[in-house]
């Protein structure tokens, strides 16, 4: 078949860039990996890109199609191909380049590295002659999180690492529920600690693009949804993150409705918040502060808070509590359908790499 | 014969935003949709009781789907992203598991709650006029028209993105609010940022982080030329509208000119300008932004 695919060219030592087209013959099962080994075997040597197993498994091989990251060796070209769409490629984002496709991995890794990804053993060692048994349902709780293969493609989508470069990210967290998750580490508390700091569980921004990316189905957004619910479930609720959750818990036993009024306060502290008084004096007098008094209340919230009461003396606080859904929910399977005639969905972010090579990270961009 | 739906209108549109409630329930019959309001329903918890208490997530959610079964209606109708998103893993985790499902309607019942069975599934009121027949109700209504107008359309996240949990159209490609933006006779402008995240979820917490990702859209929609930007999503509209002095703030810290106000539409607000409602039912006057050029903009 013919493939037809726009690469990104990069050169970090000279800065210079250039989107170059280049037109193959590819068998029919080729992957956008494989595309890429023609171009650089028959077509131009100078491409750079990073490869390894082939077989999604060894993580080397993430980059950005028409701005979404992807595996290269995953990535079918055939239906590509045949539709007559000639994709970008660029390398992945949030990451700087070296050159083409490629993008140092350093900034990740330290990342990495500063979740202690690895085992902290605290449990006792069994009497002589014995083996130290876990079920398989208590492993199931991180089954999700140990098939990351640290490629990179959620932390390139990601949205609050695009505006805080120093946020831990989707596949570091991930990595910390890992072992948060493992019955067999001792260090769970320390860790919770450690991950909700400035740039860990609550500088989260939910805007699941990592769920989306993922090529292994870990879903990082839901392994720090995890992380938070198992640091609440311990009282490590310090982060205004955590006590902006712990209101709307509150609120919906007591009124039912999120006290929206009272949010401010309960997640900033009163001090902080008095500073804010002039931005909600503004909304005020648009009816966007409404009065807490009398509170709107939910009709049988009663039956709201008995549900709760009923659920905590169940005990499935923490990560459980979204462990118990997953099988469920990996049965769904999404099939993209087409757009109904005469619809245009225009670029979003599929025709353009939305940040391209050698573009800064948005946060403080004024210009 | 109407469209019977539950109608879950969530917190903001209860409290702060409560001009989308007004808006949609005014603009519903001439969609010919009938609304039946959920009175006795609790917040979704959105996403952050999903954090903080992921078990009583479930049950607040499946209490409103149980209520929302209990009307008789097939179909749970939101007008929020995170709303929609709670609410549709909920139903997807209580229909996929059937132990799961039996342990939360034996708790339902314990508090007096009916069961809920499955009966129900949750759209998106962007969902229902985008397409079949309430797109065709869209182009029969949306007679006075947004000639004039150019729109830039934000989708914010969860109405996107998990795309196995939501589903209606391709998360890096949407096509639904262009096509209700052009039924009602505006021009779409088209930008990256659309599908990308307002920040809202981390506002209070991480004010400059979520700073950083609300300036793309602003700046984008202002780019293309657009008069106005249109959102699904309270909490973005929120977001969009009334944080957007804040970005000026920043930049004014950074001596850099502040950017050119941009007003914003929730979608039942942008329909209902084309299907001609008033300003009692639209309640712009709400806005943080003033949203009076571009409605005196719209060529009659």
């Amino acid at each position: 078949m013919q493939v037809a695919l726009k690469i990104w060219r990069y050169d970090s030592s000279t800065g210079e860039r250039a989107l170059r087209e280049y037109e193959l013959d590819a068998p029919e099962e080729a992957t956008l990996l494989d595309c890429l080994d023609i171009v650089k075997d028959r077509h131009d040597g100078t491409l750079a890109y990073r490869k390894s197993c082939r077989m999604m498994i060894c993580g080397s091989c993430g980059m950005r199609m028409d701005g979404a990251a992807v595996l290269a060796c995953k990535t079918r070209m055939y239906e590509i191909a045949q539709a007559g769409h000639v994709p970008v490629i660029s390398a992945m984002g949030n990451l700087p380049i070296v050159k083409d496709l490629v993008v140092d991995m350093d900034p990740f890794w330290e990342k990495f590295k500063a979740m202690k990804p690895y085992l902290q053993p605290g449990y006792e060692e069994p009497p002589e002659g014995r083996e130290h048994l876990i079920s398989q349902e208590r492993m199931n709780h991180i089954h999700k999180e140990a098939l990351c293969i640290n490629c990179g493609c959620c932390v390139s989508e990601c949205n609050a690492m695009e505006s805080d470069p120093a946020f831990r990210g989707p596949q570091a967290l991930a990595k910390g529920f890992r072992f948060v998750g493992d019955p067999r580490d001792g260090a769970t508390v320390e860790r919770l600690e450690d991950y909700s700091d400035q740039h860990g569980i609550w500088e989260c921004t939910r805007c699941y693009f990592c769920n989306e990316r993922c090529p292994k189905g870990v879903d990082p957004r839901d392994a720090i949804a995890k992380l938070g619910a198992e640091a609440m479930a311990r009282g490590i609720d310090r982060d205004m993150g955590a006590k902006h959750a712990r209101w709307f818990v509150r609120s919906a036993e007591t009124t039912g409705w999120l006290r929206e009024t009272e949010l401010v306060p309960k997640t900033q502290g009163v001090v902080s918040s008095i500073t804010q008084m002039k931005f909600a004096m503004g909304l005020a007098v648009k009816g966007k502060v409404p009065p807490p008094f009398p509170p709107h209340v939910a009709d049988r919230v009663d039956e709201a808070r008995a549900l709760h009461k009923v659920v905590r003396e169940q005990g499935r606080q923490g990560a459980v509590g979204i462990v118990q859904g997953e099988r469920a929910l990996a049965r769904l399977e999404h099939e993209v359908a087409g757009e109904p005639e005469g619809a245009h969905g225009g670029q979003g972010s599929r025709d353009q790499a939305d940040v391209t090579p050698g573009e800064t990270p948005t946060r403080g961009k004024s210009d | 014969m109407p469209k019977q739906l539950a109608y879950y209108k969530g917190c903001l549109a209860s409290l702060s935003a409560k001009e989308l409630d007004t808006s949609t329930q005014a603009l519903a019959p001439k969609l010919d949709l009938e609304l039946i309001d959920l009175e006795s329903v609790t917040c979704c918890g959105a996403g952050d009781i999903h954090e903080a208490e992921p078990d009583y997530y479930l049950h607040l959610n499946a209490r409103i789907l149980a209520y929302a079964e209990a009307t008789g209606s097939d179909t749970l109708m939101t007008i929020c992203n995170v709303c929609t998103l709670n609410l549709r893993q909920a139903d997807f985790m209580l229909k996929g598991e059937d132990a799961l499902r039996e342990r939360v309607n034996a708790n339902l019942a314990a508090v007096g709650v009916p069961r809920y069975t499955g009966g129900v599934e949750v759209k998106h009121f962007l969902w229902l006029v985008a397409e079949g027949e309430g797109y065709e109700r869209l182009r029969q209504v949306a007679h006075r028209g947004l000639k004039g107008l150019r729109i830039a359309p934000f989708y914010g996240c969860q109405i996107l993105r998990p795309s196995k949990l939501l589903g209606f159209e391709d998360p890096d490609r949407p096509w639904s609010l262009e096509a209700i933006i052009e039924a009602c006779g505006g021009e779409v402008v088209d930008y990256p940022a659309k599908v990308k995240c307002c920040g809202f979820p981390i506002i209070q917490a991480r004010e400059e982080t979520a700073l950083g990702e609300l300036i793309q859209p602003v700046q984008q929609a202002i780019d293309g030329g657009a008069d106005a930007i249109v959102t699904p999503c309270p909490l973005c509209h929120l977001s969009l509208d009334a944080w957007q002095s804040k970005l000026n703030a920043a930049r004014k810290k950074e001596g850099v000119e502040p950017l050119a106000p941009m007003p914003i539409f929730h979608l039942a607000q942008l329909i209902g300008v084309a299907a001609g409602l008033e300003e009692d039912e639209l309640k712009f006057r709400r806005h943080v932004v003033s949203m009076k050029p571009v409605l005196e903009k719209i060529e009659v």
